[in-house]
């Protein structure tokens, strides 16, 4: 096939051909770096959170008025969601893993806090914490009873014997090294042993760049206010969240049950800003594809509409219908080759932009590929349409029209 | 003239529906998609207090760890908050026509056992007496309290609208109790429904959230103990177990705003404050530079970047959007305008001169812009209620008002004029003699 006349035919039409050239430059530039940051969004969102998400539900209560027992309510009602049928397992629990809130603190593996430290976001549970969040202990063990301290006794306030940490924070803090039986030290320079690793689990901040530097602490925080975590069995959870909130309520009026969700009401909303974000770009990717899929096919027409005496005279000496049709899918592929070849250039600048201003990631080459290789298919089927249309023009035009 | 012009641009949009619906789909694509994350941004970026952000300061000191910046991305900045022992020394100064210290607390609002009324858990703002008038707070009954409420600790207590409406059914309660976790509070104010957005008098407590539900002096939260239902941060390694450690530790966790009328009140409470840090320092306090800050609202919202980086992401793709759409528009009306050259041809043949095809084929480009804008505005609220759904408790972040809506018109109308000056001044260029002969 000879490009030359394809060529000097689509000059003939130069601001034509230039728009719709420019579109696709546009085009692969705005989706290139609209898919790389959708594809980091939705891998962000699904991070394994390492705890049983599905199946969990938290409870708070906030006791009020001199009537209110801390130590007491909380022993009740650990009791009373323990009782409860489907109930796999509960804890009290400081906060809200994935929930944007939450405490952290240094921990270093010398009782100096000018030392090396690493930050950890930690979670004061209880001996069935383990069990409740559904955590998996890849070494040692989950807590004792007589291990979990409770706060406002004067000589053990901040101290717990013991901790289980990720196995990103023993790696932080102890190398390659197994963490089991180690002692590490908070910035009071206070000592606990390390008794259990677990794989995995998310903390309080999505967002944060150490989202899985998590250690549970065996202690139960002093009052008014108690949170819960309760495990249950699949497919419960739903049926159970109005239960306990019915029972908590009704078994002790000297607090309030603020409210009972699923972990997952929680998950949704830190990661919404992600999500949405992956919504709004989809649709200007969806958007701004169709648009120029429009701006290929209405090129492709008028040139169609022009050309009829031309086309006619080629079928007429000669030329298969498949010819014709070849002809408009090499002209389509010599326009949008030109036009990714300055797209491209378009997207590595516009994704150094956005990394430069907005401290994003800079945006990875493959990418840019993926987007060349779908605009490529994309100017083809656009084109099929109208060029099909223009292969059907019968050769006996060409006589009729001189 | 211009009803002829506007006559022949309908029947010429007409001759060709298809081309002119493509070409006002995406004029309304784009402006809508715009119309959309602007409306978004706009009101992220929005400041509630612009009409007193010249007398309004927030007061930030740097009285962090020496070891290592608040922020280590931006090293120049003090924390955004104050600590219980500092806000209280501030409190002494009468430079400032007003002043105010605050901060976000947990309260029950007990219910009534005998009416099956549920104790429910309010958000609390503990606060002194100016907050109210330093914010141009609207009350629909009753006001503020006095100073001697803040002295005393007196139980007194603003309700916000929605408040009201749970506790007393929306009527003027001014005069009648409330119990709070055990005590007994009366009511000398109910507020109008107010939604500063973004909540610039706290932006880092959920900068977008609705207000609290009750206002309670601050004294009555520190003399009670009450729970912070807002941040706290602490750096250093000290035991804080009682309330009153807490109160004496270097964490903070308090927001203070003055109120300076002049230059002169500006000069000498910036001095107030450098004079106190330095008195710190002798007693071992603020070991880290002298960096105190007075800052008005709007800066104060740049600073603590209320619009997130999200939302400039996606108004410059937005535009970029509107790009494509408009170069699509341009090589259809170049399509549509030279395949009518012939008539133009005939037109000018006739006596047209160039002025008066370039003015028709203005108002028919008009027209588009027109058509795009008003379609473009139905797009933007539908996409506005798509973006509801995204959102919590941002409803006032998506409407569209008169400004907005005639930001889209300008858009709209700009953008299909400057797409048509092309194709328009391409057509004008048409030789009568040219297009008449191929006939």
């Amino acid at each position: 096939m000879e490009f030359r006349p394809i060529l000097s035919a689509m000059l003939r039409n130069k601001t034509g051909v230039f728009l719709v050239g420019l579109q696709i430059a546009l085009t692969l530039a705005v989706v290139a770096n609209a898919v790389f940051i959708i594809m980091q969004r939705v891998e962000k969102i699904d991070r394994p959170p390492g705890i049983d998400s599905d199946n969990l539900i938290f409870v708070q209560s906030y006791g009020f008025g001199p009537g209110y027992d801390h130590r007491a309510t909380v022993r009740e009602d650990l009791e009373l969601l323990r009782a409860m049928p489907g109930v796999v397992a509960a804890t009290s629990i400081n906060a809200l893993p994935m929930s944007g809130g939450g405490r952290q603190s240094n921990y270093g593996v010398v009782p100096d806090p000018d030392k090396a430290q690493t930050v950890v976001n930690t979670y004061d549970v209880d001996e069935a914490g383990a069990a409740a969040l559904g955590v998996k202990l890849a070494a040692g063990r989950a807590f004792t009873q007589q291990e979990v301290q409770y706060n406002p006794e004067p000589n053990n306030s901040d101290f717990v014997p013991s901790v289980i940490m990720t196995r990103d924070v023993a790696r932080d803090l102890f190398g390659d090294e197994p963490a089991l039986g180690k002692t590490i030290y908070d910035g009071l320079g206070q000592s606990a042993v390390v008794v259990g690793v677990i794989e995995n689990m998310l903390g309080a901040w999505v967002s944060f760049d150490k989202p899985s530097h998590v250690m549970l602490l065996p202690r139960v925080a002093n009052g008014p206010t108690v949170r819960y975590a309760v495990r249950t069995e699949p497919g419960r959870r739903d049926a159970l969240i109005s239960e306990i909130e019915k029972k908590l309520s009704e078994s002790n009026l000297h607090r309030a049950i603020t409210w009972v969700r699923p972990h997952t009401y929680y998950v949704q909303r830190s990661y919404r800003a992600d999500s949405r974000m992956v919504a709004f770009l989809g649709v200007i990717v969806a958007l701004m594809v169709s648009v120029t899929a429009l701006g290929i096919v209405g090129l492709a027409s008028f040139h169609v509409n022009v050309r009829t005496k031309q086309i006619g005279t080629r079928r007429a000496v000669g030329a298969r219908k498949i010819d014709i049709i070849r002809y408009f899918m090499i002209e389509n592929w010599l326009l949008t080759t030109a036009g990714v070849a300055a797209g491209s250039v378009l997207a590595f600048a516009f994704g150094f932009w956005l990394s430069a201003e907005y401290s994003l990631p800079r945006l990875q080459p493959v990418y840019v590929v993926a987007g060349v290789v779908a605009l490529w298919i994309l100017g083809q089927l656009a084109v099929f349409v109208p060029a099909r249309r223009a292969a059907a023009i019968p050769p006996a035009t060409a006589t009729r029209t001189v | 003239m211009f009803a002829y012009h506007l006559r022949l641009a309908l029947k010429s949009l007409r001759r060709t529906p298809v081309v002119a619906a493509l070409m006002i789909g995406a004029i309304a694509l784009g402006v809508g998609v715009c119309i959309t994350t602007l409306t978004v941004y706009r009101l992220m970026s929005g400041n509630p207090i612009e009409h007193r952000n010249d007398v309004l300061y927030t007061v930030t000191l740097d009285s962090w760890d020496p070891a290592q910046p608040w922020d280590d991305r931006q090293p120049e900045l003090p924390p955004y908050e104050l600590t219980y022992t500092d806000a209280k020394a501030l409190l002494e100064s009468n430079i400032p026509a007003r002043q105010v210290v605050m901060r976000k607390a947990a309260v029950v609002v007990e219910g009534d056992p005998a009416a099956h009324v549920k104790p429910l858990l309010a958000e609390a703002r503990t606060t002194t007496k100016d907050f109210f008038a330093m914010f141009d707070v609207p009350f629909r009954y009753g006001s503020g309290w006095d100073r001697a409420a803040d002295d005393g600790a007196q139980h007194v207590v603003v309700l916000s609208d929605e408040t009201n409406e749970k506790i007393f059914g929306g009527e003027d309660s001014v005069g009648r109790t409330v119990r709070l976790n055990d005590g007994e509070y009366k009511v000398v104010g109910v507020l109008k429904k107010w939604e500063p957005t973004p909540k610039v008098y706290d932006l880092n407590n959920g900068a977008f959230n609705a207000i609290e539900d009750i206002f309670i002096p601050f004294s009555i939260g520190i003399a009670e103990q009450l729970p912070l239902a807002g941040n706290s941060n602490c750096w250093g390694n000290e035991v804080t177990n009682s309330f009153e450690d807490f109160l004496n530790s270097n964490c903070v966790w308090l927001q203070y705003w003055v109120e300076l009328a002049d230059r002169g009140q500006v000069e000498a409470y910036q001095s107030f404050i450098d004079n106190y840090v330095r008195e710190q320092k002798q007693l071992g306090r603020f070991q880290r530079p002298l960096n105190n800050h007075l800052r008005h609202p709007d800066e104060w919202l740049k600073i603590n970047r209320v619009v997130a980086n999200d939302n400039r992401v996606l108004v410059g793709l937005s535009f970029m959007f509107l790009a494509v759409c408009l170069l699509n528009m341009i090589g259809l009306l170049l399509a549509k305008f030279l395949g009518a050259a012939p008539l133009v041809g005939l037109r000018r043949a006739l006596g047209a001169t160039r002025g008066i095809i370039f003015r028709q084929h203005l108002v028919e480009v008009g027209v588009i812009g027109v058509g795009g804008g008003l379609l473009g505005i139905g797009l933007a609220a539908l996409g506005l209620l798509g973006v509801r759904s995204l959102y919590e408790n941002y409803d006032q972040l998506t409407r569209i008002d008169l400004t907005m809506g005639l930001i889209a018109l300008a858009i709209a109308i700009a953008s299909g004029v400057l797409a048509g000056l092309y194709p328009t001044w391409r057509v004008c260029r048409v030789q009568p003699a040219a297009s008449l002969k191929t006939q």
